[in-house]
């Protein structure tokens, strides 16, 4: 395991133990693009924080190197306890079950019940299937789906999708959740919806950190907008 | 009330993805199974055959034995004779046959016969039982006809034929467990070939549980499972469906003196298989490469 920790003395909006931090980040792929360039930045324990930037801005890039998704190319990385550029395999996995992740696709698995969606971060983190019903009950009572539990997610509307996978991502109770443009395919009420759960996680105490276009959801659900643009780090505030 | 809405309804079938939990029953799998089963209930039919041809050369106990016969007349050269074929080499042991155990051995052949035996048997001629230390010796019988020649003595040509059959069939044996190998390859490819589509139509659900931080172990165990259980399956299945043929062939094979027993299969049939599926099963898994892997 390898421990990270850099003093981020220079960010006033610390308000607790830093959770994410990154120095000088960049990524280049295999194909020489440069996706991520100099960016810099700190995200504390409890923050709820939107990554905005115009479509190829980076968001989805930082989002897979949070979980471990994409090795930094140069740059510094920590995400939780763990230096991303010297990370295992075996500790990108315990990154990744203590983290949360929701896709703009929700990434369902349409062939399994609901609960057995929900069940499955559970299950590989080794929970007896004993203990696994009322978790995913009390889950999915938090969504607002526990009476769909033996449904099949193609029975379920969009919004009702969504948040079987918001279900599926804090079911595991994580420090952290990601969620890549969960709300970019939801009409406007859905998405406020949707965004009202995240933001329920967020008072819990649990990091939210959300790649977004919707900025217009900002004005009902204010928290930390990072703007990324070609790559770049080119605005970070409260909203 | 509770209790109740915590377990699982009894109509409703568990069906967790990863570690020791087996992916539904397909066609596809069907099939693997079938043409699994078909292949290696032909390698047993091919095993049981040569079973049935070492029973009837009578090599099954692996002990050859080849009988030299001296004219009654020349008995007096007995003994030169048997040092003689003793000094061949090939030749383990050289046993005389006595006249009172011939005689038992004509009693014993002609069976209930109110015929004078001790009359007979006093025609026969000396016989000395050579016992072959390795048959596969290229001059050993040539060596055993010149020197048996030499003394007017004859050898027992049948016999001979049946040690030269027994050298054919080890050669069979060799080639058959050949074959053996390259159809365990080709079903071990089969086995591959269909987990490999089963693994492509379920990719997503292998790229969530990693993306879950699931161990590989846990992503690859019920492909492996089922490949190991899918090669079993056929192998008992094969099994089974030996029996029509041996049961169909038994009188002609017992008028042979052949008895055979599939019994002696089942376990190298299931264990083969079990195997064979294992080796399809981890091939399969061998690439198995999703998006967001910790080294893509």
């Amino acid at each position: 395991m390898h421990r990270y920790c850099i003093p981020m003395s220079n960010d006033q909006n610390t308000v607790s133990k830093p959770i994410i931090t990154m120095q000088q980040l960049m990524l280049r792929y295999p194909t020489g693009k440069v996706a991520l360039s100099g960016v810099s930045l700190a995200i504390s324990q409890g923050n709820f924080v939107y990554l905005t930037g115009e479509s190829g801005a980076g968001k989805s890039t930082l989002l897979r190197m949070f979980y471990g998704g994409l090795k930094p190319s140069s740059g510094q990385m920590g995400v939780q306890q763990w230096d991303m550029r010297s990370v295992s395999e075996s500790d990108v996995r315990e990154l990744r079950q203590r983290t949360g992740i929701i896709f703009q696709d929700h990434k369902l698995l349409f062939s399994r019940t609901v609960f057995e969606n929900v069940a499955l971060p559970l299950r590989v983190q080794g929970w007896d299937k004993e203990r696994l019903v009322p978790r995913v009950r009390k889950v999915l009572g938090f969504v607002g789906l526990d009476d769909r539990l033996w449904s099949y997610p193609e029975a379920l509307s969009g919004g009702e999708q969504q948040r079987i996978a918001i279900a599926r991502a804090m079911v595991t109770n994580p420090p952290i959740i990601l969620a890549d443009e969960p709300t970019g395919n939801l009409d406007e009420e859905t998405a406020r919806k949707v965004l009202d759960l995240l933001m329920s996680l967020n008072q819990s105490g649990t990091t939210v950190i959300m790649a977004t276009h919707d900025l217009h959801l900002l004005t009902s659900h204010p928290g930390r907008v990072v703007q990324l643009h070609q790559g770049s780090l080119v605005g970070d505030s409260y909203e | 009330m509770s209790d109740r809405i915590n377990h699982v309804p009894e109509r409703i079938e568990l069906r967790l993805p990863g570690g020791f939990q087996l992916p539904p029953f397909g066609i596809h799998q069907f099939l693997a199974l079938m043409i699994v089963c078909v292949a290696l209930w032909a390698l047993g039919a091919v095993w049981l055959g040569l079973q049935g041809a070492q029973q009837w050369v009578g090599s099954w106990q692996g002990n050859l034995q080849l009988h030299v016969y001296l004219p009654v007349e020349k008995k007096d050269q007995l003994g030169d004779l048997k040092a003689r074929l003793s000094t061949i080499e090939g030749v383990d042991v050289v046993r005389h046959i006595n006249r009172k155990e011939a005689a038992l051995w004509m009693k014993n052949w002609l069976g209930d016969t109110s015929l004078d035996v001790d009359k007979f048997s006093s025609q026969l001629p000396e016989s000395l039982e050579l016992t072959l230390a390795d048959e596969r010796n290229d001059f050993i019988f040539s060596d055993i006809r010149d020197e048996a020649a030499r003394f007017g003595a004859s050898v027992n040509e049948d016999e001979i034929q049946l040690a030269n059959a027994h050298e054919l069939l080890q050669s069979i044996r060799q080639l058959v467990l050949f074959v053996s190998v390259i159809l365990a390859l080709a079903m071990a490819m089969i086995v591959s070939n269909t987990l490999r589509m089963i693994l492509l139509a379920r990719a997503d659900e292998v790229h969530l549980m990693r993306l879950l931080g699931a161990k590989e172990w846990f992503v690859r165990m019920p492909f492996i499972m089922e490949g190991t259980l899918l090669g079993g399956g056929a192998a008992l299945l094969g099994w089974l469906l030996l029996w029509p043929l041996v049961l169909g062939v038994s009188s002609w094979a017992g008028s042979l003196g052949i008895a055979l027993s599939p019994f002696t299969l089942l376990l190298p049939l299931l264990f083969g298989g079990a195997l064979v599926g294992c080796l399809g099963a981890m091939i399969a898994t061998a690439k198995l490469i999703s998006p967001d892997s910790v080294d893509s």
